[in-house]
């Protein structure tokens, strides 16, 4: 297969079209338009999505109540179970929803038919990749804001919390230091995606994890001590730590837990990057032999 | 273009002749048998499920670390026991309620669903797909009750008339879930879209049917949207059975005769919606070229 001439002259192809300078910001431009236009067809599930967070959010509400006494202690602070718990769940309800539909666009492409098409495009796989997970984590943060504040409201959620101005800063930093990592694992996992046609297991997997790992209903304390150190290679336990102790231990930029947290997370969101760079075209050129790419 | 024409029509053929001169078990057999041959071609996708599938349980087996208190009808419980429990059916139940209208939907997506149609009539298609997706998720809970039992601590004890009880619980559980996805697909066939409500009602159960924590902590809305929820009953059936010290069938006969009444209002609903869904569908849709 690989001796092929044929294909090699097309790989050849894909790669001086991939390379062709198509204004970058106009295809992210035109995969916004589209994407919005596929959403506003199922309005209904829209309409869902506030549910199931609620739903979500529900159920952190109901474990916490088991909790004895309803107080958690960590990193030198004792919050209610409840608090803690939600802030857990907050954090996994927007990295989760990032994930997901990102992942979710490139197996419903797939699909339909469409990703084959969307990959020849001279606008580049690459390019594609990059500004549909763009497009899909600005929906999900979206999506996030929009279901969680009527929530806020039903749960008094943080009634317990007392924030000051550098924490609530720091705290911004330390979002956008995440939303970076996500960014970066979601490219590096649509990439996985693309090769095993099983974007929603993907996800699931990861967060499961993801979830796991941080302590995102417990506190880490509970893990034996070699789960301990497992735990702490996952960047995303890190950002869970600080976005707490920022929220219930008054802590901000000048923390050790928080500014470890934060290089922590960039360090690992371009070093994803990276990965996704060198994986991507091994994966296109693997799915040119194995897939229908290549009729193209 | 001839040779790819008499191949494709020997495939129908042989299709047909296992399918149209058959009983309804053997087609419901057909049905089950390919959606295992199907699964188990994304051997990948079986193992990332049961991965996940353990991540949770691991998950709550941490959280039942903070030694949360148990009382289950008025017996002390561990608090895993109790999740393992619900956790364990979640599996099997997510399964049933998604797998007939996930079905129906990639077969309309991938454009199988009009010769589905020729061979099968929606119960048998209901019933085959089911089945497989049972078997298949069975297969997360054997895992994990044997990492439990050998690594967690986890010990359950009941008697033979116990297990009997049990099983007659899941099938009602497995029937009730099973019309509901029957029901939300005729909405698929109509509109030939997912409505998204299967994955809606999946969460609703996974939160509000006593799963991990006791339905005694829900009141008010949520204590009335339970009460509207199949699994309710059955995990509440279930955890009776294990944790009562004398179990019998008159222990569950109230929720038996409640599950057993949504399958019959449920169940009628969704073929009777269903045949119209399929009614519209060969009128308007491609369908009508069969």
């Amino acid at each position: 297969m690989v001796n092929n001439p044929g294909l090699d002259d097309v790989t050849q192809s894909f790669v001086n079209r991939e390379t062709t300078n198509l204004n970058f910001l106009k295809g992210v431009g035109a995969t916004f338009k589209r994407n919005i236009k596929i959403i506003m067809q199922y309005k209904i599930i829209l309409l869902i999505g506030f549910f199931n967070t609620f739903i979500y959010i529900s159920l952190a509400v109901f474990i916490a109540k088991l909790v004895p006494g309803e107080e958690i202690a960590a990193d030198g602070y004792i919050v209610s179970s409840f608090s803690f718990i939600i802030a857990g769940a907050l954090v996994m309800d927007l990295t989760t929803k990032i994930l997901m539909k990102s992942l979710n666009s490139f197996v419903s492409e797939q699909k339909q038919g469409t990703f084959e098409t969307l990959t020849t495009l001279p606008f580049g796989l690459k390019k594609y990749c990059l500004s549909e997970i763009f497009f899909e984590m600005v929906y999900a943060i979206v999506l996030f804001i929009v279901y969680n504040i009527p929530i806020f409201f039903i749960f008094n959620v943080f009634y317990d919390v007392t924030i000051n101005i550098f924490s609530i800063l720091t705290l911004l930093l330390l979002v956008f230091a995440l939303l970076l990592l996500f960014f970066s694992l979601s490219l590096l996992a649509a990439n996985f995606t693309i090769l095993i046609k099983r974007g929603k297991e993907v996800a699931m997997v990861i967060i499961g994890i993801l979830q796991l790992l941080s302590g995102s209903i417990f506190p880490l304390y509970l893990f034996p001590q070699w789960l301990k150190i497992v735990a702490y290679t996952s960047p995303f336990t890190h950002a869970v730590r600080a976005i707490r102790f920022c929220l219930f231990g008054g802590g901000n930029i000048t923390d050790s837990i928080v500014w470890i947290s934060i290089i922590i997370l960039i360090v690992s969101a371009v070093f994803l990057y990276f990965l996704f760079n060198w994986t991507h075209k091994k994966i296109y050129r693997r799915i040119q032999l194995k897939g229908t790419v290549h009729e193209y | 273009m001839t040779i790819i024409t008499n191949s494709t029509s020997k495939i129908f053929e042989s299709f047909q002749n296992r399918t149209s001169h058959s009983n309804s078990f053997t087609r419901i057999a057909v049905i089950f048998s390919m959606k295992i041959k199907s699964a188990l071609s994304y051997k990948s996708s079986l193992f990332m499920v049961i991965a996940l599938n353990l991540v949770t349980i691991l998950m709550y087996f941490f959280f039942s670390r903070l030694n949360p208190d148990m009382t289950i009808f008025g017996m002390s419980a561990t608090y895993f026991e109790f999740a393992f429990v619900g956790l364990a059916l979640q599996m099997v139940v997510g399964t049933s309620l998604s797998t007939v209208n996930g079905n129906i939907y990639n077969e309309i997506l991938s454009g199988t669903w009009p010769s589905i149609l020729i061979h099968f009539n929606i119960v048998e298609y209901a019933l085959g797909t089911s089945l497989a997706g049972v078997a298949l998720s069975s297969i997360s809970i054997f895992v994990a009750l044997s990492i439990g039992t050998l690594f967690l601590g986890l010990e359950f004890h009941f008697v033979f008339r116990e297990l009997i009880l049990i099983i007659l619980l899941l099938i009602l559980i497995l029937l009730s879930h099973i019309v509901i996805s029957m029901l939300f697909s005729a909405y698929c066939i109509w509109y030939k879209k997912n409505s998204g409500l299967v994955a809606l009602i999946y969460r609703l159960s996974k939160t509000f049917s006593g799963i991990v924590f006791p339905i005694v902590l829900l009141t008010g809305f949520t204590g009335i949207l339970s009460r509207t929820l199949p699994l309710t009953y059955g995990l509440q059936s279930i955890h009776e059975i294990l944790y009562a010290s004398d179990a019998n069938f008159n222990l569950i006969l109230y929720n038996f005769l409640i599950l057993l009444g949504f399958i019959i209002i449920i169940g009628g609903l969704s073929c009777f919606l269903v045949s119209k869904s399929i009614k519209r569908s060969k009128i308007t849709g491609s369908v009508g070229w069969y």
